[in-house]
């Protein structure tokens, strides 16, 4: 059933505060944590707790992901750890998410475990039922490498693969895509025209060609990995992963 | 006098260890690298290069990690799939990964490595 027109950012934000909630509640009843975050399995950070900052887990979800795709060999990752002399981190699947969450040397790890494996699933359970679960079914982002847009008719707009426009008009409902958002690894974004590929020779092999000038912009040099999100043609930012 | 200077025979030691541990039951096989060589000892050869990979991946995710939230020194990194899982590790410059089945207590093949 879809929900109704307006309820989607709603409901976005009913996850993120209960999920957030639920993340601060766990850190009182296990104090040993220092750092808690969840994100979805397509790489969108849905809540976090305490003063871990956005740059960084969007650093350590990117790691985790290329991470995630050589674990394929093992059946896929359902949790990673870190035991250091400072300090644990553990991240964890929860349904189609995982948690992340860092505590201190001494902390007990199966009591956190315990607590956080019966905790995050219900509120997730709970929150399916009462709202549509829309950041389960966010359009994708996409990864895609630098390429540099030179010449004189570079214009400001930048290329990529018409496959990806086609999938998220179809994830839009039809909506056409004119605009990107594209974000480098360090956080710098910037928003611009979008148009396929002219370039045969650059064509299906992952890349967005960004003008010189915009790249100059970005800091982003040719092979550089960025994010790249559709903002479809009423001006809406998609909230994809 | 001994007959082999201190490091090789450390990197003997952790050779035996490895082999006694590979021996154990639902251990399937093992990754010792260090700046130089190579030994790997996998159950099912069509995988090698698939878990070399794989433990490649997880210390070099393991140490970013770590790093971007100040753990300190890497005792040891667990990376756990639908029925195995690895145990991965630094001991001087030798990168060990053990694999093993999931329900294989991870916590004694750590202590054992360590220990010997």
């Amino acid at each position: 059933m879809r929900p109704p027109p307006g309820s989607e950012k709603m409901s976005e934000d009913v996850y993120a505060t209960a999920l957030k909630s639920t993340l601060t509640e766990i850190k009182k009843i296990c104090p040993d944590i220092n750092y808690s975050f969840i994100f979805t399995k397509e790489g969108a950070i849905i809540a976090g707790e305490g003063e871990a900052d956005e740059a960084l887990m969007k650093k350590v979800v990117q790691s985790f992901q290329s991470l995630a795709e050589k674990a394929v060999a093992i059946g896929g990752l359902d949790a990673f750890s870190i035991n250091g002399e400072k300090g644990k981190l553990h991240i964890s699947r929860v349904n189609d998410m995982y948690l992340v969450l860092t505590a201190s040397p001494d902390a007990d790890t199966t009591y956190l475990h315990s607590v956080t494996n019966v905790i995050v699933p219900t509120v997730l359970k709970l929150l399916e039922n009462i709202a549509p679960p829309t950041p389960l079914k966010l359009t994708p982002s996409q990864e895609l490498v630098v390429d540099i847009l030179t010449g004189f008719f570079s214009g400001d707009n930048v290329q990529i693969d018409d496959t990806h426009l086609k999938e998220w008009a179809q994830h839009l409902g039809g909506k056409g895509v004119n605009e990107v958002e594209i974000e480098t690894v360090d956080g710098k974004k910037t928003q611009c025209g979008v148009k396929e590929i002219s370039d045969p020779k650059r064509q299906g092999k992952g890349l967005i060609l960004i003008p010189e000038k915009k790249c100059r912009a970005l800091e982003a040099e040719k092979g550089a990995l960025v994010k790249v999100k559709p903002i479809a043609s009423d001006g809406d930012l998609q909230n994809a992963s | 006098m001994p007959a082999k200077n201190k490091p090789e025979e450390e990197i003997e030691k952790m050779h035996v260890t490895l082999e006694d541990i590979k021996a154990r039951e639902d251990i399937i096989g093992y990754i010792l690298r260090d700046p130089k060589s190579a030994s790997v000892d996998i159950k099912d050869p069509s995988k090698i290069i698939d878990y070399a990979v794989l433990s490649s991946t997880v210390l070099d995710s393991g140490e970013y990690m770590t790093n971007a939230f100040d753990l300190g020194e890497i005792k040891n990194i667990v990376a756990e799939g639908e029925n195995v899982k690895v145990l991965s590790l630094t001991i001087g410059d030798h990168r060990i990964s053990v694999f093993m089945n999931k329900k294989v207590d991870h916590n004694a093949i750590y202590k054992d490595l360590r220990l010997k």
